[in-house]
Order: C-alpha cells, then structure tokens, then sequence
C-alpha cells in the first residue's frame, strides 16, 4: 500500500518556488532517506506531505487520501506525525505536558500507560517530567521530541534532520530512538543533508537538487549522486 | 488605625475592578500571546451595549448575560477571524499594532451611533445596588461593591482551573507558543485560539457591564484609565500569573485609597498623585521586575514555514522608474503647493497649516518606530513638552517665538534621551509600555501643572514675527509657507537618516542588538539619539501645532493620542517620509472635508465628525500584519507591478548592457 504518493509537486514561499515537479511514491514499512545539499527542498517536501505548505500544481495523496483542502491537524490525526527541523518542542511546556500533547486524542487508560512508557524511554529524563522544555539541552530537546512522535504511534513518521546541531552522542540517542521505529509499521521518512547515519537506518535514498528528484534508489548508490552534484555546484 | 483600616477596606472592591481588567489582560495575553491595549475599548462597547439594553427595557440581569455571554464571544470570534488570525505568531508588532487599532477604531466605531455620548449606566445586574448588604467594622459593603468582589474571585477560580487543565488549557498554552507546531500533534489550533479569544472578550463583557455603573456616564476615557491601571495590577504577575494580578489589583486599589483617604482633596497632591500611582507602580515593574523584562522574547519554532514578507515598492520598482518618480514627485508637490497656497480659501490654509504641524510630529513616528522599530506611545506628549515649553518661553520670558520653539524641542528631546534609559534594558512590549507610561505621567502630573502645561486651561502662544513679516493672522499664508519649510528641513533630516548608514545601522539594532554590538554598532549611543532626536521632532512639530491655534491645550496632547497617532502613521506608512506627510496632511483635511457635513454644532456631533477622522485613517492597522509598510505603500506597489508589467523595460538600460 502508498503511504504517501507525490505526483509533479510544484511548492514554495511566496515568489520562491522550493520544489519544481517532484513524483515520488512511498509504501507502507519504507525507511526513506530523504538527501541533498541545503536548499533543494528536502524540508518543503516533507511540510508538503504534512500539509504544513500547500502545492500550487500536482497531487499529493496520503495513506490513499489526496490532501487538497485537509488541514495539518487533520492529517496528524490520521496518523502522518512531523517532526520539524529545529526543536519540536513548546519551550513553556513541561516534559510530560509536551508528551501529553501528542497523546490527547488516545483514551485515558492507554494515554497513561503510553506516557509512562514514554517517561521510562527517556531514561533520567523522565525523572524530570515538570521541567520546561525549554530548560534542557538541545539533544534533550530532540530526544524528548523523538519520544513524543513515538509515543503517538504514527503511521507516517516524517523526521527533519532529526540530529541537527547536536553532539555525536546526543545524535547516537536520537537515532537510537528512531531505530526502535524500524521494529514497528511505521514508514520513516527521514532528511538529512549527508548520508552518514541514515545509511544503516534506511533501504532507500532519494536525492533532491534544485526542487527535483535527482537519484531514487538502494541508500549504497546515492553517495555517488551526492558526490557528483557537490562537484558540479558553481563555485 | 481604625481610619486606615477604613480606607483600606473601602477600597477592596475598587482594587477588584482593577484585578478583573487585569486578570482578562492576563489571560489574553497567556491565551492568545496578544497584549491586548484594545481591552478598554472592549469593555467600553459592552457597558454601552448593557446600557443601551437597560434603556430599552431589557431587564438588568439580562442584559448583562446577553452582553457577557452571547455579544462579547461573538465579537471575540469575530476578532480572532478577521484580525488577529492573519498575523504572523511571531510578529508581535503586528500584534500591538492590531490591539492598538481596536483600542483606537472601537471608541470611534462605538460613538458614531446617535445617543452614546452621555449615557448613564443602570445599577450592577446582581444584588440591591446602593444599599449596604452586610458591614465589616465601620464599613458597608452594597451591591455594586459585592458583585464586583465575587466576580473577581469567581473569574480567578474559574480562568485558573480552565487554564490549567489538560483538555483546554494545555492547548491554549501551546497554541501561543506555535500554532503550527499544535496542529502537527493533531489539535486544531484555530479553534483553540479562537476559544481563546472568545474567553478573553467575555471577561472584558464581564469588565464593562460591572464597571458601567461605577463610573458614569459611560466613556471610554473612564474605561482607558481603568485599563492603564489594570496593566500595572497584571505586571506584577509579569503578565503571566493570574493569583498576582489579583494581588496586584487589589493592592494597588487598597494603596490608592490610603493614599486618598490621607491627603486633603483640595491639595495639588491629590489631583496629581492619586490618578498617577498605577503609573508608576508600572513604571517601577518594568524597571526592576526580571519576567517583565524578557516579554516577547520567545520566538515560533515553526517561523520558517511562513512566506517571507512582501518587498516594499522602492525595491521592487526599476532604478529608472525611481528616478521619474523622484523627479515629477517635486515638480508635481510644487505646483500643487503653489496652487493651494494661491486659490484655497481661508479655513483650507488653516487646515493644512495643522496638517503641516502633524506632518512633523507624524515624522518622530517614522523616526522612533518605522526606522528603529519602537513603539512609542509618548509621541504626542513630547509634542505637549515642546509646545508647553515653548508657550513659558514666550509669554513669561518673552523669548521669540522660534528660539523658543528650538528650546521646546530641546528639552522634548531631553525628555525622550530620559526614556531611553531605561529602554536600553528593554525590547518590544516592555518599551511600548514604558512609553505608554510617560505619556500617562505627562498628561496627570506634567500638563495639569500651571507652570508647565498651564493647567486645565492652557496657554497662550504666539507666532512668530521675522523680517518684519508678521505671521500672527490665523489664516496666515505666510505662517502656512513657514511650517512647509519645517516640514521639509525635517523630511530632509529623517530621509537622510533613513537612506544613510544611521539608518542600516538603526536597521541592524532593531532585527538584533547583539549582532549590531558585534558588528561594531554603538546600540547604547544609537539607541539614546533616535529616542533624542524623535521626542526633538515631535516637540517642533508640537510648538507649530500649538501656534496654528495660537493656544496651547493639554488636551491637544493627551496620552490617548500617543496610540492615536501611531496607529494613523502605521495605517499611513511608518517606514517612508513621505508615508508621515500623507498622514499629516490627510489626517488635517479630512477632518475640514468633515465640517462640511451636516452638523448641529453640538459637541456629539463634533465627536462624531472626530471619530469618522480617526476611523479613515486607522482602518489600516488591521492591514499591519499583511503589509507592514502601510497601505498606502502596499498600494503603490500594487500600481508599480501593474505599470512594470504594461511598460517595457528601461530602453536606455539595454543599450547601456549591450555596449558593455
């Protein structure tokens, strides 16, 4: 079954336009690594999938649904959870409050042993469940983000380079997490600007330049793409 | 002892109507991330509606749950959809721009219907109003004062157990930290503001139809000053606590009235001190108080999913078409200049005189808030300073008129170097806020006081008299071609300020003062001038103002015009010199275009005509967040793509390419 279908996806920001006739099928169970150099659309694609920026041209259908017109909160509630590139997190909001925003539409005894599971996965972290977000770390951050989107057991988990700016061994937990989705029927799709971690993480890459698929393939060759599109850059 | 404990006790319920306005600015503020300044206004269109109800029969009781329950939500939605939905979260001057708007348009809005003038409110809806339900020691509590102390402890009671749940409070909290981010975890971030917001105008219903009868008539003037005090009563709880803001409002209630319970009514102290305190117990807050100083300093993780905003049409039009435009611009303002001054008759001159005055003060605007990003709200008191010192200068140490009106600036400008001090530790709201307390300053304790402002009365002033040319007559050409050479030094002063590397450097402190300060930027010194150099302006532009009517009334600059003319130059353009002309000028003209209307003279019908000026030139503000730069500006963008797009490109510049 698609997960997600992209059918020439034209998207941007005003006058910019970000992506430029992107097709791409996605089917249940893939892990997709989603590569390319900054500014070629990686992340507008996956705010196009989660319904965060709008199409101007083609179709986009998710879980076999098209989502002209569905709203960003009715697609998470589908199952298609994003986690944005930055953060994720609301910063005046507690560790527990945070996890229980992606909880809220689970009934209360599952709600509960949900978010205890979720407190116990974030290891010492979880011991500080009334601290403010915005008081911890940067990989701690991340990581209480990670465990939020898996508490809520997505169908379609969109990660935006879920290791940006942080430590190795911050990165190490974060992609940890993201490994234990692997274990479930959730399709990852997961952007990063260099192959590195995701290779072992991933069976597909798709490599974006300039708004469009450049490479969709086995993760083993898109190094090569990568390569070659590094070189032929302008200076 | 037993008298303090009158006066303290006496005051509880007044210091209650102090914690209901504060404990709704509270919750907007934490609901909705909107510091509401239009919480006044809000009030003030529900105790006219709850009037107007009672008048028509309606009984009390109803007419209150009508108003509280069924009106204000209604408009609350209606806020949330049509205004505050469009601004960007991040933008939080978008957002104090939009608030003062409706703190300005509403009033108007509200006065432009026959009858609202003077109206006389009826009792509180619950409770026997004016007899004493039970005494505590020597005191009596009636019905007006009962009502509003349980609404007071009802609303805390009600609001925190709201706020803090998990099913609407949770989200209410998120939704004004990132509403996209909110609706990634599945919750329609719409709905939750907009409950927000309807909540939000329920306690400024509530607010209005208990405040009605307390102060009557029903003004908003009376609901302004309630609201100012509110903002103190909320600033002890940085904005954020509702427990605090009670505390703060009952508090500052129970101070005020010790205060007035032991000073003779008829020492100056009483008329200057008592209104006064919550002026600058907010003063004192935003000085000292930590969570004060860092409002607005969280920023929307998802800002980066918004389109960026629109180029202003200077930089979107061809260098060539710039040109043209620069270069007819001055012939076009010259004959039209030429042509007024020529064949006008005499109250058109003395309209646009008064318009070149407000050009000049509408220019500190452009100065203080289009170039360093501050919004002052204590423009039109500089202008007060400048005309009040130039008014004792001239009749009590006859000093010419102009040197006088140099000297007013001056010591305007000293006025505005003492406010940047204390914005040096501030940004934001915070600023906006301390400007919004000297204005209050100003108006209670500086232009009551007979040696400065003149007293309610004001003073005399007289024009200039130069090279033996008298400019005295009121419909004086001679005076009119005299501001215009004001009008045009300052515009020369701002436009090299804005085009030269003050203005990037200015530019550079507002987007970021550390990296301006690591870029080599003086951001104190700068910081200090711009806010010395604004209130200078201003204070010009208040002498000219004052001498058009050769009298200077405090009135002319009260603090409710501070937000008055901000909101006219934003709708104008507050980014461009010639946004603040337009603004000027229009504002001056519209309102002698407005006297030819039908009018019985009476001062309803001068409201009128002065609330229709207002709301010309306001509507704008509502615009803020789609085009920051005006929508005059936003207009001519529109004309410049439309003309691009039907004329060719530049022929001379081709060429030019080729040769190259």
């Amino acid at each position: 079954m698609s997960v997600l279908e992209l059918t020439d996806v034209h998207a941007g920001y005003g006058p910019y336009k970000a992506l430029t006739g992107v097709t791409l099928s996605v089917q249940s169970g893939d892990a997709v690594a989603l590569l390319g150099s900054n500014g070629v659309g990686k992340s507008t694609l996956v705010r196009v999938a989660s319904g965060l920026v709008p199409t101007s041209q083609g179709q986009v259908c998710v879980l076999g649904r098209d989502i002209r017109g569905e709203s960003v909160h009715a697609l998470a509630r589908r199952g298609v959870v994003h986690l944005p590139e930055g953060v994720g997190l609301f910063g005046d909001l507690s560790i527990e409050e945070n996890l229980l925003l992606r909880l809220r539409r689970v009934p209360a005894p599952t709600r509960r042993r949900r978010l205890a599971e979720a407190l116990e996965a974030l290891g010492p972290l979880g011991s500080r469940r009334r601290t403010k977000a915005r008081l911890l770390s940067g990989g701690q951050q991340r990581l209480v983000a990670v465990t939020g989107a898996l508490a809520a057991q997505p169908t379609l988990l969109l990660a935006d380079e879920p290791a940006l700016g942080l430590s190795p061994a911050a990165a190490d937990e974060v992609y940890a997490a993201l490994e234990r989705v692997r274990s479930t029927d959730t399709t990852l799709i997961i952007v990063e600007t260099r192959l590195g971690r995701v290779e072992n993480l991933c069976d597909r890459a798709v490599v974006l330049s300039s708004g469009r698929v450049a490479y969709d393939g086995p993760t083993s060759g898109a190094q090569d793409v990568l390569t070659g599109l590094i070189q032929r850059q302008p200076e | 002892m037993s008298n303090f404990l009158s006066y303290t006790l006496q005051s509880v319920p007044w210091g209650c109507t102090f914690a209901l306005v504060a404990v709704g600015l509270v919750l907007t503020y934490r609901a909705t991330g909107v510091f509401n300044f239009g919480f006044g206004a809000e009030a003030y269109a529900a105790g006219v509606i709850y009037t107007e109800l009672f008048d028509h029969g309606v009984n009390r009781v109803w007419a209150a749950v009508i108003v509280v329950c069924v009106v204000a939500p209604v408009f609350g939605a209606v806020l949330e959809a049509g205004l505050f939905s469009r601004i960007p979260v991040g933008n939080t001057t978008a957002k104090m721009v939009t608030a003062l708007g409706v703190m300005v348009v509403l009033p108007s809005i509200v006065q432009l219907f026959p009858g609202t003038g003077n109206l006389q409110a009826p009792f509180a809806p619950f409770f026997a109003p004016v007899i004493p339900i039970f005494q505590v020691g020597s005191f009596f509590i009636n019905g007006i004062e009962l009502t509003t102390v349980l609404a007071t402890m009802v609303t805390l009671l009600l609001l925190m157990a709201l706020l803090y749940s998990k099913r609407f409070g949770l989200p209410m909290r998120a939704a004004v930290e990132s509403p996209k981010l909110l609706e990634l975890t599945g919750v329609n971030s719409r709905s939750v503001l907009r409950s927000s917001w309807m909540v939000a105008t329920m306690l400024a219903g509530l607010a209005g139809v208990l405040f009605a009868p307390v102060e009557t008539p029903v003004t908003p003037t009376n609901y302004s000053i309630i609201l100012v005090a509110a903002i103190a009563a909320a600033a002890v709880g940085a904005l954020r606590s509702l427990p605090l803001a009670v505390v703060g409002g009952v508090a500052l209630g129970m101070v005020q009235g010790v205060v007035q319970g032991y000073i003779p009514q008829t020492s100056v102290w009483y008329s200057a001190l008592v209104p006064s305190l919550p002026f600058f117990c907010l003063l004192v807050l935003l000085l000292v108080h930590p969570g004060m100083r860092t409002l607005d300093q969280s920023s929307d993780p998802m800002m980066a999913v918004e389109p960026p905003p629109p180029t202003p049409a200077l930089a979107q039009r061809p260098p060539h078409i710039n040109r043209l435009i620069h270069r007819f611009r001055w012939i076009l303002a010259a004959t039209f200049a030429l042509i007024v001054i020529t064949f006008s008759p005499g109250p058109w001159i003395a309209a646009l005189t008064i318009g070149g005055a407000y050009s000049v003060i509408f220019l500190s605007i452009t100065l203080i808030t289009g170039l360093a990003g501050q919004l002052s709200l204590a423009q039109a008191a500089f202008a007060g300073i400048g005309a009040a010192t130039t008014a004792q200068l001239t009749i009590n140490q006859h000093v010419p008129a102009l040197v006088a009106a140099v000297a007013g600036a001056i010591v305007a400008g000293g006025g505005g170097w003492v406010a940047s001090l204390p914005a040096l530790r501030l940004r934001g709201l915070p600023v906006t806020l301390l400007t919004l307390c000297l204005a209050l300053l100003a108006d209670n304790l500086l232009f009551p006081t007979s040696w400065i402002g003149g007293g309610a009365n004001g003073l005399t002033v007289p024009r200039p008299h130069i090279f033996g040319i008298d400019f005295s007559d009121v419909d004086s050409k001679s005076f009119l071609l005299l501001v215009l050479a004001v009008v045009l030094a300052v515009s020369g002063v701002v436009h090299v300020l804005l085009r030269g590397t003050t203005g990037r450097a200015l530019a550079a402190v507002h987007a970021s003062p550390v990296g301006a300060a690591s870029s080599g930027v003086a951001v104190r010194r700068l910081t200090m001038f711009v806010f010395f150099l604004s209130a200078a302006i201003a204070g010009i532009g208040g002498a000219l103002f004052a001498m058009s009517f050769l009298q200077e009334s405090p009135s002319d600059f009260s603090w409710f015009w501070g937000p008055t003319f901000l909101v006219i130059v934003v709708t104008v353009g507050a980014t461009t010199v010639e946004g603040a002309i337009e603004a000027g000028f229009g504002y001056a003209l519209i309102a002698q275009a407005l006297t030819y209307l039908p009018s019985t003279g009476s001062s309803s019908s001068n409201a009128v005509q002065s609330a229709v000026t207002v709301l010309v030139l306001s509507f704008g503000a509502f615009t803020y967040a789609s085009h920051p730069e005006g929508i005059v500006e936003a207009a001519k963008r529109g004309i410049a793509t439309t003309v691009l797009r039907a004329v060719p490109a530049n022929p001379f510049e081709r060429v030019g390419r080729k040769n190259s």
